[in-house]
Formats: C-alpha cells, sequence, structure tokens
C-alpha cells in the first residue's frame, strides 16, 4: 500500500519506525477573560495527548464536538501552537522550524475542512489556487508545466480541466470538496488530516468522496488523520480508532477492536448512541 | 381519516433562471400518534413541502400554486394568513434544524417560551412562568435557563429548548426539519427518544424531515422518499429497509458506509437531482438510473400502484410499461436486506 513512499532512516530511538507521524504529550490551554488584576484563568482542552499514526493507514480521532479532535488536528498542522507537547514528522520534530525548514515541512502534511464553502479562497479560480501552491513550493518548471500537473491533478480527483477557469461557487458541495482535496494533494503530501471531510455532504456525494479518498490513499500511499463524529464512516474507512472524551484519549485500537470490544464505557455510550440503520432492532425504546 | 392529508401540493418560486417548482404534487398523509420521516437529498424539496404546509413559503417570490392540505377537518390552504396564525406554534409547531438562527438572541429562554403561550392566550404570568419552567424539565433543561440567553447553551441545550417551546401548547402534529442533523450522536439520540416519549403521552403527530436513514430506522412508522420534487416511494418503515423498490431509495441504501463494505468501493449516485427550474419531462431520476431505458425518457412514470400500502413512482413496477429484458432490481434488494439485516452501522 505505501511502497512509493521511501521510509528515510531518520528516526530517533524513541520513536516508532512504522509511525509516519507521532504526537508527545500534547497539551493545549486556551486563555479565558483576563481582568484587569484579576488572574488569567486557562481552559486545558487537549490534556496530555500521545499517539502516532501508522505509515499509509488510515486512524479516526472520534469524539464529542469540544472533545478537542479538530485541535489536534489544527496543531498536527503547526497552525496552532501547543501550550506543552511536541509532534514528530518522521521523528523529527515539527515545531520551532522557520523559513525553508517551514515550508518543507508544509509540502509533507496538509489539511482538508469539513465546509469547502469556507475553506477554500471565494476570489481565486482553481488554476489560481494550484498554481499559487506550485509557485510556493517552486513545484513544476515553468508556467506550461504547471498547467499540466494541475489538469492531471484536477483529473485524479475525478473533476474536467474545464473547471480550472471557474470559481468556488460555481461547483456543487461534492466538486468543491475534491477541489478542496487537490489542492491538498497539488503539494505531493503525504500525510492529510482530514477534518470531518463528508459532514456536510449528502450520502450519495458522501460515497463519491470516500471513494476517492480510499483511491488515493492506495495510489499514492498515503497517511490520513480522520476526524469525524461519523462512527458509520469510520467502521467503513478507518484502520485504527482513537476516542476522544474531554481533550483525552480514553481508548485506542483497531477499528474491529473499538466496535466489537469497546472497554471504555464512554466509547460504549458513543456506540450505543449511533443508529442501528436497522428498523427491527431499534436502539431507541420502541414507541408503541 | 387522517390527521393531516396533504392532496396535489404544488409550489413554485420565481427565481433569475425561471420558475422553480420545488414541490410539485406532492401527496401523503398522516394519522394521529404515528411519525412519517420524508428522506432525500438536498434540492429534493422537503423543507419547501414543509413550509408550505403552514403557508411560510418565502414571498412574494414564492407560491402555493394548487393542492390541500387538510388538517383535521380543514384545508389550510383555503386560511388567510390570520387565520393561520392561531394554528401556527398551537396546532401545528415546527423546529428546525439551527436552534441558534430560530431562536431570538436579545430575549432569555424564559421570556421566549413565556411570550409562546401569552400570544395564543393559552396561559400568561405566574401560570406561563410555571408552564415554561416545567416544559423545560420535561426535555431535561435545568430551570436556571430560564435566565439565560441562548448564546449561553449548548446546541443540544438550545434544541431541548426549541422543543420545550414547541411543545408548550400540546401540538397535535409536531414538523421537526433535521432536528438533530447539527448535534453529536449521544445527543440525537437523546433527543430522538425524547420526541418519541412525549409522543407516546400526548398521542402527537411527527412529520419529520432529514437526509439520515439511521434515524428514520429508529423513528418512523412511514417513510416518504423525494426525489426532485416529488414523492418517489412510500412505504412502512420496515417495508422500506427490507425491499426498497424505487432505484433512487436503493441508491441512498447502497452509498451507506459500512463494515461489510471495508475494502470495497461505495455505490455512488452519479450526477444530481435537476434543476427545479427545469424538471426532465418523464422521470427526474431516469438520468442516473442504471435501470433506465426508453420508456423512462418518453412517459412520465406512474405513482403506482396507487391503493398499495408500498407505491413507487418508477416504470419498473408498471405492468403496462413493457421494457426491454435485463436484470431485475431484485438482487440489488436482497443485497440492501442482507446488509440491513447485517446491520449497517456497528
Amino acid at each position: 500500500m505505501n511502497s512509493s513512499s521511501t521510509p528515510q532512516a531518520t528516526s530517533t530511538p524513541t520513536q516508532s519506525p512504522e509511525n509516519l507521524v507521532e504526537v508527545k504529550n500534547l497539551v493545549k490551554e486556551f486563555g479565558l477573560r483576563q481582568g484587569f488584576l484579576s488572574r488569567q484563568q486557562t481552559n486545558r482542552v487537549v490534556h496530555e495527548v500521545s499517539f502516532g499514526v501508522p505509515k499509509g493507514r488510515t486512524l479516526a480521532l472520534v469524539g464529542e464536538s469540544g472533545s478537542g479532535k479538530s485541535t489536534i488536528g489544527l496543531m498536527m498542522m503547526d497552525l496552532l501552537e501547543p501550550t506543552s507537547g511536541e509532534i514528530f514528522l518522521e521523528g523529527k520534530p515539527i515545531s520551532k522550524r522557520r523559513g525553508k525548514e517551514k515550508l518543507a515541512l508544509r509540502r509533507q502534511m496538509q489539511i482538508v475542512f469539513q465546509d469547502p464553502y469556507a475553506s477554500l479562497n471565494a476570489r481565486l479560480t482553481v488554476r489560481e489556487m494550484l498554481l499559487e501552491a506550485y509557485v510556493t513550493h517552486s513545484i513544476g518548471k515553468n508556467g506550461a508545466e504547471r498547467e499540466e500537473l494541475a489538469k492531471n491533478l484536477l483529473e485524479d480527483v475525478g473533476l474536467s480541466s474545464t473547471a480550472l477557469d471557474r470559481y468556488p461557487h460555481e461547483f456543487s458541495g461534492g466538486q468543491r470538496q475534491r477541489i478542496a482535496i487537490a489542492r491538498a494533494l497539488s503539494v505531493t503530501p503525504r500525510f492529510i488530516v482530514l477534518d470531518e471531510p463528508t459532514s456536510a455532504l449528502d450520502v450519495s456525494v458522501q460515497s463519491q468522496i470516500l471513494n476517492l479518498l480510499r483511491r488515493l490513499q492506495r495510489e499514492h500511499g498515503l497517511t490520513y488523520l480522520f476526524i469525524t463524529h461519523n462512527l458509520g464512516v469510520v467502521d467503513y474507512f478507518a484502520d485504527e480508532v482513537a476516542v476522544m472524551e474531554k481533550g483525552r484519549i480514553v481508548e485506542r485500537g483497531s477499528t474491529e477492536t473499538i466496535f466489537d470490544n469497546p472497554q471504555q464505557p464512554y466509547t460504549r455510550k458513543l456506540l450505543d448512541a449511533v443508529p442501528s440503520f436497522n428498523p427491527n432492532h431499534r436502539k431507541l425504546a420502541p414507541s408503541r | 381519516m387522517p390527521l393531516l392529508k396533504v392532496e396535489n401540493l404544488r409550489t413554485t418560486i420565481r427565481t433569475r433562471k425561471g420558475v422553480a417548482v420545488p414541490v410539485d404534487g406532492v401527496s401523503f398523509s398522516l394519522e394521529a400518534g404515528q411519525t412519517l420521516a420524508m428522506v432525500g437529498e438536498s434540492g429534493c424539496g422537503k423543507s419547501m413541502t414543509a413550509l408550505s404546509l403552514l403557508q411560510l413559503v418565502p414571498e412574494p417570490a414564492g407560491r402555493i400554486e394548487s393542492g390541500h392540505v387538510w388538517f383535521q377537518d380543514r384545508d389550510l390552504l383555503e386560511l388567510t394568513w390570520e387565520e393561520m396564525r392561531p394554528l401556527r406554534g398551537r396546532e401545528i409547531a415546527m423546529i428546525f434544524q439551527e436552534p441558534m438562527t430560530s431562536l431570538n438572541p436579545v430575549h432569555s429562554v424564559g421570556q421566549q417560551l413565556m411570550e409562546a403561550m401569552i400570544v395564543h392566550g393559552t396561559a400568561k404570568g405566574k401560570e406561563a412562568q410555571r408552564r415554561a419552567t416545567e416544559s423545560l424539565d420535561r426535555v431535561g433543561v435545568r430551570p436556571t435557563a430560564m435566565k439565560q440567553y441562548p448564546h449561553e447553551l449548548s446546541g443540544g441545550m438550545r434544541q431541548r429548548v426549541m422543543i420545550a417551546m414547541a411543545l408548550l401548547n400540546n401540538p397535535k402534529l409536531l414538523i421537526a426539519d433535521e432536528p438533530t442533523t447539527a448535534l453529536d450522536v449521544t445527543v440525537q439520540a437523546q433527543i430522538l427518544q425524547l420526541i418519541r416519549e412525549l409522543q407516546r403521552e400526548t398521542d402527537m403527530a411527527v412529520l419529520l424531515i432529514t437526509h439520515d436513514l439511521g434515524t428514520v430506522a429508529e423513528v418512523a412508522d412511514h417513510v416518504a422518499v423525494m426525489y426532485a420534487g416529488q414523492v418517489v416511494e412510500n412505504a412502512p418503515v420496515h417495508e422500506l429497509f427490507s425491499r426498497p423498490l424505487h432505484p433512487y431509495t436503493q441508491g441512498l441504501f447502497a452509498s451507506l458506509p459500512a463494515r461489510a463494505r471495508r475494502g470495497q468501493d461505495l455505490a455512488t449516485l452519479e450526477g444530481r437531482v435537476p434543476d427545479s427550474t427545469d424538471w426532465p419531462i418523464a422521470c427526474r431520476f431516469e438520468k442516473r438510473c442504471q435501470y433506465s431505458f426508453a420508456a423512462c425518457s418518453a412517459v412520465p412514470p406512474k405513482f403506482q400502484p396507487a391503493e398499495a400500502a408500498h407505491p413507487s413512482r418508477c416504470h419498473l413496477y408498471d405492468p403496462e410499461i413493457e421494457r426491454p429484458m435485463r436484470g431485475t432490481p431484485r438482487e440489488e434488494q436482497e443485497q440492501a436486506h442482507a446488509l440491513i439485516e447485517g446491520g449497517i452501522a456497528s
């Protein structure tokens, strides 16, 4: 599956070699209202979280809203600074990188958000969006080559090259999510954080995006952190699951283990709330 | 006689592209104490149908062209705006997906709850306050919330407040438009359970609009599947889940992610719902349908068998329509059935 990614011999002894990304003792605190003369109050939303994402696999991060899932995703992308703790990409810490080093990191790690309506720049055509990424990262020798790359990329995510001259508002929700995925893929990353990538979509469109993500993972050897509250999607898509409750990972294991044999009461509570999809075996009390 | 009987409802909206017909000949009925789920993709006309029932179609662009909405013994479409007022929020209550936009941010929860009774003259003063607190208690919200403002509450709490408000005047019909879509599964389960319990206590009927088949399986008695402004299939919930007839319904089931489908591609419904200003003249699903044949683009399919318990708007089930010999939808049905029996999620 991940034969295309060549593991570099840079692993430190503290890191297991099969993880592409590792998170160690990650903490995030946000300051609350700070009044004159009053002591700064902080709200700890991520408590000492540690986990690794195995190369070429999908780890799902599940939990209710406010459990800290997305905050972790943002910190892993270096879009939010952790209060303490560290994130490693192939054994090397991602923090305190500047200039070229930071740029190189951005090429390795990308993120796709839930709402493509909000995450795409409404003033750029698809071409401008992709070219911006290519130029920033010096991908492609000249305009013609970049144009070719952009066309191939769109084809790869199931869009025609006529999309290049259009603006985000001209596309449907599913197509916009394809553009967001193309934008993430444009810099040939190895790790992608998918933050609720199908939650705003109809089921028929959700299935298209899940199929696309699966194929891209297979063909490009991608590693995914899949943040979602949709446990049906997790059961279908993820290799492993980490369950978050109030900023802590309470349980972690293979998808089968977590779904079939949950150990923690919180995990059981989450699973019990998932609708059955079977009117003959309802989980809620029958009405009459 | 059903509590609500909708006949041939047709609603249009003038747009820059022409006249859209988001609701085009919708019929269904709902008995007291029952839940009818209306399902379909975005843009199928579910919400516009609900708004039409209460004459809340955005004016002046929107217009209810024709049809009947029989509620008890009256046709609601014959009533004037003023005559509708005592019904809305009293006999028929509605809750929406995003409670933040339907609650007033500058009034406290208590003021808003009490207002709902005062405008209908069902209670005032201390009595209104007592009933508001009681109603909150019934949906699991502490009485201190009376003095709080909507932004101080979580999404789940806000939706509970909306439900408390909707139920204050003991409505006979509750229209719930995606009431749990914005909520966590744990909160969703609580809200759905709450609606069911209240329904059992008061014999209220519920029209549940949703795109989530899991929610449908949990709470619905009947299901109406909507596609492109029409009801394309109508069945008791057990029937629909064990034997979906319309290719669109089958497509929705086939696209659900499930353990049993790991490592395989999910079925997709390519294409999208056609433009409501320009519905196809014959079958509206034809372009996306794997079974389509000549008649599908020439003759509008009838909703049939119209008198049976499980009608569907598809030529495949019309004995009068000839079609070339090919695979039957039965295989698909059996697959869908096996999957549902095996449990789709978890």
